[in-house]
């Protein structure tokens, strides 16, 4: 009762607080508002978009911010963190040496690796030389938050985000798992240090020195 | 002294007789040693060496070679510390204390020793961490950033060796990691006493292997994985199968033999991954063997994990109710055999429930049958809990009897307790075949999958249980992870029986099991279950329920790098 009584007071203290004259017109505002939706409406008709995504960057004057998807689409900015890709090597076979960096980092806990060797006596060089490969190389990326840790921690640079493809609707939970074969795509990749370019196997390769016995002023 | 110059002269005064022959000081602490490590006091017995003394007052020393249960190499050069009674640094884990010696373990001479081995050892190391199996339990690793963190100045290639070198049926080499400590090679001469590793070549080239044409094929080879400080030597089995940082270590008791070597089970969700030594002056000191090694995989492989009945899966009510109908049936006439593979909490539930419910005053013997035995560790009996066994028959009043005298077309009804038999799978089917058999089995073995009912048991890494090694000696298996499928612990299965067959037995849990009966037992009378072998872990992790619509399982969800046992 005492508390109902209290407000009623505070609203008649200051009736006229909250709205002047001219808004309680209500035509007025009205008015106003129909300018603006008007001066977008004839923005949108007769100028065009700038597509520069940084503001500072926009050469013309123009204020449209609609787009009409998707014949018109805006352009990501560079380091933009699209779907993961598995970098493949000259051979298709994916980088990845299966060593769970990735996974370790992801806060999400979105990437599942299940790791598998290659034989010794596997015919790719690459393969002997790295032995070891996912067998089983798993994003969910409904789980993943596209943070990008995955590709900060991978010593092997062998998954990037660098696809500039978002995430496809699917119908269903299941089709959000990215699987190996789905992940590896992309321009094949070769770096100086990849160690299958210093040694042919990972046998011991023939040292013709070791061992032997030369005399100083003697040709080995 | 320079005072007394000869210039002046002076009456001739006489010659003082010659100072008495430098004597030490008393010590300080008689028949004990006293030094200083890093200005903290340690009194320690005479012939101890410097690193076991600093290791008394927490003063970690860093070392590769050392290891305590090995002879001294001193090879590594990773322990040297500065004395005040040496001019040069010495090695720690050679030199012994001396009465009022002055240690010191972090001057600047200690730091840029350390720092000039870390980065000779890292000349040749292929630093291939994301392949290698050791990587994060690796002392290379851990010491690299803990002592030297500084890039390689090496400007070349490295030596190259073999990458992938199999020693023998447990170990894989990869020569290129090696740090040349000896380890290896100290222990397969001084404790498995079957010297079957070497050191070949010199200079860089120089590696561990094995003499040509022979093998590693000792059966306490993969102690050779944990005692390498880098991943020079690589279990085959655990290779490339997980990281060691997403396992999580829960202290457990291997049930291979009746020696019952304790070990940490390293799991990961629902699975253990491996065995590792865990230590026990008293049973197993650091080492376990290779067959006890891989029995981790007895504890997921070929389990029973649905309530059957005729090989048809009923719903656990429907199988416990058959079970409990089909042993009031045969009430007075039940054979019982219990294994002694079956933890101490589970033959306490049982062989009361057989006494009291089932009126049954006599038990046969079942288990794996009695296998190869060798001078270290193996033992000849392979069920790990005999002695339990017999302790618990004894105190209840039950009579044991070989399994040769069980003849199941005596009874009407048989209840086996653990699935463990010295019979082949063929013949135990044939045997039970004729009698209405309940069956409490950890696998689904044939004649186990083709009885009247089958009730899944959990293995002794997903329950709290207890076992009696063959001395008599009780020792704790903290639980790992929770049972799979239906499974449950045998006294689970007891109890719910017992309570269908109109007794009342009521447990909450392995501990009540055991201290409702156990003061009974004088063996088991005085023993700490809750304080043995604590875990590092409050709870094991619950399963993860987003796995049930297809999608992989998360690692963290039950390893948690804090949880991991510490190494031996």
């Amino acid at each position: 009762m005492s508390h109902s009584e209290s407000h009623s007071e505070s609203h008649s203290e200051n009736p006229k607080s909250a709205y002047d004259f001219w808004e309680r017109l209500y035509v007025p505002a009205l008015i106003k508002g129909m300018a603006i939706t008007t001066r977008h409406f004839l923005r949108n008709l007769w100028s065009e978009r700038d597509d520069n995504t940084e503001v500072l960057e926009r050469k013309t004057q123009s204020l449209m911010a609609t787009v009409e998807y998707p014949e018109q689409r805006v352009p990501y900015p560079t380091g933009y963190r699209g779907k993961h890709r598995l970098v493949p090597r000259e051979d298709g076979k994916p980088r990845c040496v299966a060593c769970y960096m990735c996974a370790t980092a992801c806060p999400s806990q979105c990437i599942y690796i299940e790791a598998g060797e290659y034989a010794p006596s596997d015919t790719n060089t690459a393969s002997r030389v790295i032995e070891k490969y996912p067998t089983v190389f798993m994003v969910d990326v409904l789980r993943c938050i596209v943070c990008g840790l995955c590709v900060e921690a991978c010593p092997k640079d062998a998954l990037r985000m660098d696809t500039s493809v978002h995430t496809s609707p699917e119908l269903e939970r299941k089709a959000f798992l990215y699987a190996k074969e789905r992940l590896l795509a992309g321009e094949p990749t070769q770096h100086p240090n990849d160690p299958w370019r210093h040694r042919k196997s990972s046998d011991e390769p023939l040292h013709a020195h070791k061992e032997a016995h030369t005399r100083i002023g003697e040709d080995p | 002294m320079n005072d007394s110059s000869p210039k002046t002269p002076s009456p001739p005064t006489p010659v003082p007789p010659p100072a008495p022959p430098k004597t030490p000081p008393p010590p300080k602490n008689p028949g004990m040693v006293t030094l200083s490590v890093d200005d903290k006091e340690v009194v320690v017995k005479p012939g101890t060496s410097l690193i076991v003394a600093a290791h008394q007052v927490g003063v970690k020393i860093p070392h590769y070679c050392y290891h305590p249960r090995l002879s001294l190499s001193a090879n590594c050069r990773m322990c040297m510390v500065e004395a005040s009674n040496a001019p040069k640094l010495v090695p720690a884990c050679q030199a012994t204390v001396a009465e009022g010696q002055v240690v010191k373990t972090d001057t600047p001479k200690v730091k840029a020793q350390q720092r000039a081995v870390l980065e000779f050892l890292l000349l040749n190391h292929p630093v291939d961490c994301p392949i290698c199996d050791q990587a994060g339990e690796c002392k290379l690793q851990d010491y690299y950033v803990r002592y030297d963190f500084k890039p390689s100045r090496l400007w070349g290639p490295k030596v190259q060796k073999n990458k992938r070198k199999v020693l023998g049926p447990t170990v894989l080499m990869d020569q290129e990691r090696c740090i040349l400590c000896t380890r290896c090679v100290r222990f397969m001469k001084e404790v498995a006493k079957e010297p079957q590793l070497g050191i070949f070549g010199r200079g860089s080239h120089e590696r561990v292997d094995v003499f040509p044409g022979a093998k590693l094929d000792s059966n306490y080879s993969g102690n050779l994985v944990e005692l390498c400080p880098v991943g020079a030597l690589l279990n085959r089995d655990f290779r490339f199968k997980a990281r060691a940082w997403f396992l999580s270590a829960a202290p457990s008791v291997c049930t291979a033999c009746s020696r019952g070597c304790n070990v940490f089970a390293d799991y990961m969700n629902q699975d253990c991954f491996r065995f590792r030594p865990r230590e026990n002056a008293a049973v197993n000191q650091s080492w376990m063997c290779d067959v006890g090694r891989k029995s981790y995989r007895w504890a997921g492989e070929n389990r029973a994990l649905h309530t059957l009945s005729h090989g048809k899966p009923v719903s656990v009510d429907e199988a416990l109710n058959r079970a409990a109908s089909l042993l009031q049936k045969a009430q007075g006439s039940i054979g019982v055999l219990a294994s002694p593979a079956a933890s101490n909490e589970d033959l306490m539930a049982a062989l009361a429930f057989a006494r009291d419910v089932l009126k049954v005053n006599m038990v046969f013997v079942s288990g794996r049958p009695d296998g190869a035995a060798d001078k270290l560790l193996m033992m000849a009996d392979k069920n790990p809990n005999r002695k339990g066994l017999e302790y618990i028959a004894l105190a209840l009043g039950i009579e044991l009897k070989p399994f040769e005298t069980f003849t199941p077309s005596a009874f009407q009804a048989v209840w086996v307790l653990g699935g463990e038999m010295p019979e082949s799978d063929i013949v135990m089917a044939a045997r039970l075949k004729t009698v209405p058999t309940v069956v409490q089995a950890q696998h689904a073995s044939e004649w186990a999958h083709e009885c009247q009912v089958l009730l899944p048991v959990a293995s002794h890494l997903e329950t709290e249980c207890s076992m009696t090694q063959h001395e008599g000696l009780l020792q704790r298996c903290r639980q790992a992870f929770p049972p799979k499928g239906d499974s449950a612990p045998h006294w689970q299965w007891v109890m719910r029986l017992a309570n269908l067959l109109g007794a009342r037995m009521d447990w909450s849990s392995a501990k009540d099991v055991f201290s409702t009966i156990a003061p009974r037992i004088p063996e088991f009378a005085n023993f700490d279950w809750e304080g043995q072998a604590p875990s590092k872990q409050s709870r094991p992790g619950l399963p993860l329920p987003a796995a049930s619509d297809g999608r992989p399982p998360a690692y963290r969800q039950f390893a948690c790098p804090s949880a991991k046992g510490c190494s031996p």
